[in-house]
């Protein structure tokens, strides 16, 4: 075992033991936060798959800007605590037949991937790249994502902008 | 360094860890006690006081026999607070203040990772903090804690913006991210570096430096902003909040907050060193050059390095002391009306000077 | 759109100019006095702690009556006449022993009411003002300058003295006594005599 699969068995966990967490915690706060560390064990392993600047993303925009507005949300919230997340059972047919059929198709492909087994070497690092083909052959998509986002801006503006000449 | 502590431990995992704790050894709490002294000094003398005095010569040692102090407290958890988010939160704000040391080059010779997303990872793993300081605010289950840490969210967030704006218009000029590369590229002599138009030549060069002085205060300003410190310091503003996220942390719990305050403090001087000021290069040739001494010119590099670093968090104090506190709509209109779109102009134009 | 400009640059120049003057501050010299070691002298007319010159005091209880809180205590014996007191520095001569003069300075409120009746000025403030203690006790100040015992000896002294004095008066009143009563006989004896001459006389007088 050298320190890479250290590093990794110790990201698995966090992400496996914090994702059980978000999922059965009663508490609305616990939750939100065991997503954060979700995210950041997720983010380790983009780092160990190679994928630096995804990592970097994965941080950047679910732990810092996604999860932070989750948790401003969570905490400005009546009662937060008091509040009981129902963690009981319904549908109960439904959901088994939804998860057996996820839960087929991913041991199904996992089964029938063939595994290659690269010798473990520094990866390259994929910024560079991954610009140059964002911006080269991808460019007209990446350019139709950001006018997606410009318009939701655009929409939150306008949004919040109204309901304040209302309440004026 | 990592390869010369594997040679002398032999253990991958072991010269691993050594080579990651060294900064916060070697660094941090060095500079943590020399900053905490320094800004009561500062303060003092700016105030026409003396500032402490008592403890050793001059009141050197005020700071260890302040950390002794903090070491025998005893450690309070409110009754109502959430103890294991409680008490997690430290440690998640330290964690993130200092990864952020792993991707700033120190020397030619000590960087933790020259990892090619350099200042991209710095601008993420610091949002670490903010969730650190939601979960301190929350879990200490008080009004002004949670007040504070809200605060200090959307303060941070805000001012994530000017400063990622700046920083890109930065890279787009270099090419890259990797902070040991920028650093790289203002070598040699001081007008090579980034405020002074960096390593472009001719007419480039002196288009380039009225923006990058324009770029180089909105950095400074947002990055001031980022740290919480005054006249940004709302999230703990002691007249309306006691103490903001911390006010119900005591003993080494706060030692550790303050000690994060203090490693963000050097940490966004660094990068404000290392953007503008050509981080650990010297302005004027090595010594190490000068005599043929090899092994000087690291050690140079870090002492260039420091006294820049140590310039920025003296011009932290030095605002401090100077300016007020902003007041919460002051502060966001500052952010999203004036720096935002200087920042956002500033881009463009340092793009198409780029261009040129 | 010039008004945007304007607070910019109104932003960075104020900031600028507070700038530049907290970084002359940092080199104005400091006005801190660090007290325990260099303290500002004290004015010349300061109201602090009493002291009382016992050389002086002839124990008058003027100072005591004087005082709005009654902090003063004075106990006096009288001297004996064989007890050469001296004399205080402006001339009046001593008569009493003070063997008790307490000032509760933690009653005082440094009024100096005590100080302007004394016949002596041997009552006064000093500009001493550093005189904390950790026993409310302490900050009775003893000044007499006899012990209790010597006190106790002056009064004993004293009582004995009177009570010579007492005896002597006595034994003088009834030496006067007897005189009066030995003279008082003598005249009568001697009344009786010249009557009886008188009647001598009379009866003489009859016969002739
Ligand atoms: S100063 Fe005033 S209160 Fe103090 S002993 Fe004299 S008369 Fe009394
Ligand atoms: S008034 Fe002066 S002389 Fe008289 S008892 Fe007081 S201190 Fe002594």
């Amino acid at each position: 075992m050298n320190l890479y699969d250290i590093i990794f068995y110790i990201f698995a966990a966090i992400t496996v033991v914090s994702g059980v967490i978000t999922v059965t915690s009663k508490n609305i706060i616990y939750a939100a936060f065991s997503l954060l560390f979700t995210f950041f064990g997720v983010a380790g392993m983009y780092v160990l798959l190679g994928a630096d600047f995804i990592s970097i993303v994965q941080i950047i925009v679910y732990v810092g800007g996604i999860l932070i507005l989750l948790l401003f949300g969570v905490m400005l919230t009546n009662k937060v605590t008091s509040t009981d997340i129902k963690s009981g059972s319904v549908n109960v047919l439904p959901a088994v037949i939804g998860v057996a059929l996820f839960a087929g198709a991913l041991i199904s492909i996992i089964i029938r991937t063939k595994w290659t087994e690269t010798p473990g070497e520094i990866p390259l690092s994929t910024a560079g790249t991954l610009g140059s083909v964002l911006l080269n052959e991808y460019v007209i998509i990446f350019e139709l994502l950001a006018v997606l986002l410009l318009i939701a801006l655009i929409g939150a503006a306008s949004i919040a902008r109204r309901t304040k000449e209302e309440t004026n | 360094m990592y390869d010369i502590i594997l040679d002398f431990t032999g253990n991958e995992i072991l010269s691993m860890f050594i080579s990651a704790a060294l900064p916060l050894f070697m660094f941090i709490l060095p500079f943590a006690l020399v900053a905490v002294l320094a800004e009561r000094k500062v303060s003092a003398f700016m105030q026409d006081r003396l500032g402490p005095t008592r403890v050793g010569p001059k009141g050197l040692l005020q700071t260890v026999a302040d950390i002794l102090k903090l070491f025998q407290k005893e450690d309070i958890v409110a009754s109502n607070a959430d103890k294991k988010l409680f008490n997690l939160a430290p440690i998640l704000v330290f964690a993130g203040s200092f990864a952020v040391f792993a991707a700033i080059p120190f020397s030619g010779a000590y960087i933790g990772t020259f990892a090619d997303v350099g200042i991209f990872f710095v601008v993420a793993i610091s949002s670490l903090v903010v969730a650190g300081i939601l979960m301190a605010g929350w879990a200490s289950n008080n009004k002004y804690s949670l007040l504070g840490a809200v605060r200090s969210a959307a303060q941070i967030i805000s001012y994530e913006i000017p400063t990622a704006l700046v920083i890109l218009s930065l890279v787009m000029l270099a090419g890259t991210l990797n902070l040991y590369e920028l650093t790289e590229m203002q070598t040699e002599y001081f007008w090579n570096w980034y405020i002074f138009g960096g390593p472009a030549t001719g007419i480039q060069k002196i288009l380039l430096i009225p923006f990058m002085i324009v770029g180089f205060i909105i950095l400074y300003i947002s990055t001031l902003a980022e740290v919480n410190r005054t006249p940004f310091d709302i999230p703990e503003a002691e007249s309306e909040l006691v103490a903001g996220y911390h006010t119900e942390y005591s003993g080494m719990k706060f030692a550790i907050f303050f000690l994060a305050e203090y490693a963000n403090m050097f940490a966004v001087s660094a990068i404000v060193a290392t953007l503008f000021f050509g981080g650990f290069q010297s302005p004027f040739g090595y010594l190490g050059d000068l005599f043929g001494v090899e092994w000087l010119i690291p050690i140079e590099q870090f002492g260039w390095f420091t006294v820049k670093g140590l310039f920025f968090v003296f011009v932290q104090m030095w605002l401090r002391w100077t300016l007020p506190r902003l007041r919460v709509d002051q502060l966001m209109t500052m952010c999203w009306k004036y720096m935002i779109p200087y920042a956002f102009v500033n881009l463009i134009i340092i793009g198409i000077i780029s261009l040129i | 759109m010039l008004n945007y400009f304007k607070n910019t640059w109104e932003g960075i120049y104020t900031v600028l100019v507070g700038m530049k003057i907290t970084f002359k501050h940092l080199f104005t010299p400091e006005v801190t006095i660090q007290y325990p070691e260099i303290k500002v002298p004290m004015e010349e007319r300061v109201r602090n702690r009493l002291y009382v010159n016992m050389d002086d005091c002839i124990g008058c209880d003027q100072c005591a009556r004087a005082c709005p809180v009654n902090c003063i205590e004075i106990d006096t014996v009288k001297a004996l006449p064989s007890d050469d007191l001296g004399k205080t520095s402006n001339g009046k001569k001593k008569a009493l022993w003070v063997t008790k003069f307490d000032i509760d300075i933690a009653k005082c409120c440094y009024c100096q009411l005590c100080v302007f009746p004394c016949p002596t000025d041997c009552i006064y403030m000093t500009d001493v003002y550093e005189f904390a203690e950790y026993d409310r006790n302490d900050l009775i100040y003893k000044f007499a300058t006899l012990t209790p015992e010597e006190g106790t000896e002056k009064k004993e002294a004293f009582d004995v003295f009177q009570a010579e004095k007492e005896a002597q008066k006595k034994a003088a009143a009834e030496a006067k006594a007897k005189a009066a009563a030995e003279k008082k006989a003598a005249e009568e004896a001697e009344a009786a005599k010249k009557a009886d001459e008188e009647k001598k006389d009379d009866s003489k007088k009859d016969e002739e």
